[in-house]
């Protein structure tokens, strides 16, 4: 109980004193290929361009634009795995509440089936 | 309850906190963003010569100002929603009220049977080992786990606050008047929350204990206050 709390702080790690990349689902992942895409938008604009203070400018750019980017997808992800995690929740609870009774939806469903045929 | 020097949110129990858990996350990354653009033009700045020819600016101008723009709607269309969602009040399953005074909470659930009780701190010295301190109720609030729940709050002498922050919850307790909140509490457990507006005192130690029990060990609990 009371002596829990000292590992779990212990596993954040805040990026910049405020992000938890550890814990919060997908800010990992986002800061990771944002640092990617910084690094190969930075590299290729120099390789193309041979510009040093606009490279810099465009890896700047890339990091905020890949992370904003791939964080926005991640999270719409998870939220479509989280609405169906809830659905399949509840709809195992409904078949083991209901299950052989007037309100089982097999039944209902197969009732319907041998009343269309 | 929080950890020893926690700076973040609680682990969210009710489904509003696990929106907001969320809006938060969301809040923080476009937070990140900005920051990130403010320190590189600040080291970009104090390496650039101080002198420049430019009579105008129109692109960054408007760079500038169509991009705070677009931050702004970002974070306002997600805040707005659960705003609305927090409005929202389904058929509650249970009415609770919580009234303040200095320095305890009383609670009366009035739905089904006249039960009343005060819940005040745990003194230390009366404390069981393992239990935290000034945290603890010798009264706990007893609800139902994944059904809504409408608490009525008020207080009977000065202003108090009731707040839970696991569940998302911190309404005001004004005398003479009545604020309602509600929260569906999504798995079971003891939830840790302290009186959040100064009331005196002993205003730190008037804390509030919410305890989720699945519906049978509800109905044990009443039937046992109600008899006793």
């Amino acid at each position: 109980m009371a002596g829990e709390g000292g590992s779990e702080a212990g596993k954040s790690f805040k990026l910049l004193g405020f992000l938890d990349v550890k814990n919060v689902p997908c800010a990992r992942e986002s800061v990771l290929y944002g640092s990617v895409g910084s690094l190969v938008l930075g590299l290729g604009h120099f390789l193309a361009t041979s510009r040093v203070k606009r490279s810099c400018d465009v890896a700047v750019g890339g990091f905020i634009c890949t992370m904003l980017g791939y964080w926005f997808y991640c999270r719409y992800n998870l939220a479509k795995h989280r609405i169906r995690q809830r659905m399949l929740k509840e709809g195992m609870r409904n078949k083991i509440l209901f299950e052989g009774s007037s309100f089982d939806p097999e039944k209902k469903q197969a009732d319907s089936e041998r009343s269309n045929s | 309850m929080a950890n020893h020097w926690q700076l973040g949110l609680q682990d969210p129990s009710s489904s509003i906190m696990e929106e907001l858990v969320e809006f938060h996350d969301h809040v923080v990354i476009v937070a990140l963003a900005i920051c990130s653009l403010v320190l590189y033009l600040l080291a970009h700045m104090l390496t650039e010569k101080l002198s420049s020819n430019a009579v105008d600016a129109q692109e960054v101008e408007l760079i500038w100002t169509i991009l705070p723009a677009i931050v702004l709607v970002l974070l306002a269309l997600p805040s707005l929603q659960i705003l609305y969602m927090m409005d929202e009040i389904d058929e509650p399953d249970l009415t609770l009220k919580a009234i303040g005074h200095q320095w305890y909470w009383s609670y009366e659930y009035t739905d089904f049977k006249d039960l009343s009780f005060d819940s005040y701190m745990v003194p230390t010295p009366d404390l069981p080992n393992g239990h935290f301190r000034l945290l603890e109720v010798d009264h706990r609030v007893v609800i139902p786990m994944e059904s809504p729940i409408r608490v009525i709050i008020t207080a009977g002498d000065v202003l108090h606050s009731w707040a839970v922050p696991t569940l998302g919850v911190k309404t005001d307790a004004i005398p003479g008047r009545l604020n309602q909140t509600s929260f569906i509490t999504t798995r079971p457990g003891i939830f840790y929350g302290q009186c959040s507006e100064i009331c005196g005192a002993n205003h730190s130690y008037m804390p509030i204990v919410v305890e989720s029990t699945p519906l049978p060990h509800f109905e044990a609990w009443s039937s046992l206050l109600s008899s006793s």
